[in-house]
């Protein structure tokens, strides 16, 4: 039974894409558009096996993925001790507040003039932006989440003999991880973007640049395709994982408030 | 030590009287141990200038015009592009939210979309219609539009449909439970998205005059990355940043704040 609604769910959720393809598949041959400025359906999934058989694709998936990752988890290793740190005492927190807000504003795109000056184009400065737009995005949400833990909480930990390192393994982190996991979703979220815009600008290899060069030579069913394969990474990336572990530390250790 | 807790205190009473004080002063020391950095000179100064050269950037920059000009275009830019996406988000979010079928067939394309983000439409834009504003105006529309439907889908769906029924039976046709029933209560929500909408479109509109602009904030910074102005490209970060700040903490949030008081479900 739950096999057959998964099944059908699924069915659902992926007919509007088929018919949008269907349409697509018939409506730009029949309009006659100029591939220029629209690609036809074969166009692109022809661009598609020569990308993955030629292994650029492939290239360029892997170098924006490791980018990706490399500057997240740089982010979220440094970002979580300082807000927990700064969390505890909530003068230091309250104080630090207004410029970790400042600074998530700025989060992810508006680093990359200033990153591809003292970095250089290139790896060097894509990490960076990607830290940036995850770091203080982390750390706000860290320091939110240890503020919000009711002090009675604290206290009775205190009071059953807890020393620092299980106050720091059994209260403070649990207590916040709903909402670090909240925030390294929205500053995944900003870093994806920022990613794409950077390597647009900074680099020689990941999708945003793929996009890029494709736009010099009008190669209209790359781009299509780059943008496809954007919105399917992000989305299983979004929906199958942080999704799924938002939802399950908000389950299992969310604070649930009696009415 | 002594002297530190009267100060600490003197500034609590104060940030008790004026709050605006709590949110300027956690930057002093932010800006201290900045000028001290750069007086140092533990970087070169052309890779990190000091406070009173931004200061002076700023105040050449606006003698000259120039500033006040990218601001206007950037913040015209902004409001546009905000506009569209309320006028198509809203009743786009409506729809979806009342109809089934509506929601069956556009709800998975609208969670594709939004993940394909707004930068990654820049190049395809620029081939459709050149650099300039449609391209922007699209992008920012793309960015505020799915944060706005998706928000009001959800604030559509969360309205018990007790309150429906109230109002058919007492009488009212479709139009005025639209009016008086849906839209009511979905507002809280559709302003939460309105203001989530703002931050991505606010960070869109720099990304796209970094890489089209020909004018605005993100242009000048992108401007002065290529002539090697480090002074500039932290101007426009911090007038970036404050900008946000007022225009979020002290019109969005504030809106919020009140249309959740007002018409926000909350059992009082």
């Amino acid at each position: 039974m739950l096999f057959l609604r998964t099944w059908s769910t699924t069915l659902t959720f992926f007919t509007p894409f088929a018919v949008l393809l269907v349409l697509w598949a018939v409506l730009v041959p029949l309009l006659d558009v100029n591939p220029r400025l629209f690609p036809q359906l074969g166009a692109v999934l022809q661009a598609g096996i020569d990308g993955i058989s030629d292994g650029t694709l492939v290239q360029h998936i892997g170098a924006s993925l490791l980018r990706v990752s490399v500057g997240t988890a740089l982010a979220v290793v440094v970002a979580i001790p300082l807000g927990i740190a700064m969390g505890v005492s909530p003068t230091l927190s309250s104080f630090l507040t207004p410029p970790l807000r400042f600074f998530s504003v700025l989060a992810g795109i508006a680093w990359i003039p200033i990153a591809t000056l003292w970095f250089g184009y290139g790896f060097g400065a894509i990490t960076f932006v990607i830290f940036n737009a995850v770091f203080f995005i982390v750390t706000y949400n860290t320091l939110l989440g240890v503020a919000t833990i009711p002090p009675v909480v604290r206290h009775a930990a205190a009071s059953l003999g807890a020393g620092p390192r299980t106050m720091l393994l059994e209260v403070l982190l649990p207590g916040a991880l709903p909402n670090i996991v909240t925030g390294v979703r929205t500053g995944l979220g900003f870093a994806w973007r920022g990613l794409i815009a950077a390597e647009m600008i900074a680099t020689d290899k990941g999708l945003g640049y793929m996009l890029f060069v494709a736009r010099d030579f009008y190669r209209t069913e790359v781009i299509v395709l780059g943008m496809i394969v954007i919105g399917a990474l992000w989305l299983m990336l979004d929906r199958l994982a942080l999704a799924p572990l938002e939802r399950v530390t908000i389950e299992r250790w969310g604070m649930v408030r009696p009415a | 030590m002594t002297v530190l807790l009267k100060a600490w205190s003197v500034y609590v009473r104060m940030t008790a009287r004026w709050p605006a004080v709590a949110t300027i002063v956690p930057f002093l020391p932010l800006l201290a141990v900045w000028w001290i950095t750069v007086e140092l000179a533990l970087f070169p100064r052309v890779f990190l200038p000091g406070p009173v050269e931004v200061i002076q950037a700023f105040g050449s920059l606006t003698y000259k015009g120039i500033l006040p000009d990218y601001l206007q275009d950037s913040v015209m830019r902004l409001l546009v592009g905000a506009a569209w996406g309320i006028a198509l988000g809203i009743p786009l979010g409506i729809l979806i939210g009342t109809s089934a079928w509506a929601h069956k067939a556009l709800w998975p394309l609208l969670l594709f979309f939004q993940a394909i983000g707004d930068i990654a439409w820049l190049p395809i834009l620029v081939i459709w219609f050149g650099y300039g504003l449609v391209t922007m105006t699209f992008i920012i529309v793309y960015t505020v539009i799915f944060p706005i439907v998706l928000n009001t889908v959800l604030g559509v769906r969360s309205i018990p449909v007790t309150m429906h029924r109230a109002a058919q039976s007492l009488g009212a046709g479709p139009l005025r439970v639209l009016l008086e029933v849906v839209l009511p209560g979905a507002l809280p929500n559709i302003v939460t998205g309105l203001r989530n909408g703002l931050g991505y479109g606010w960070r869109a509109l720099i990304a796209s005059e970094i890489i089209v602009g020909t004018s605005g904030i993100g242009f000048l910074m992108f401007d002065a990355r290529r002539a090697g102005s480090v002074v500039e490209i932290l101007l426009g970060m911090i007038i970036l940043g404050l900008l946000w700040s007022i225009v979020d903490g002290w019109i969005l949030a504030p809106i919020e704040r009140a249309t959740g008081q007002r018409w926000g479900l909350v059992a009082r």
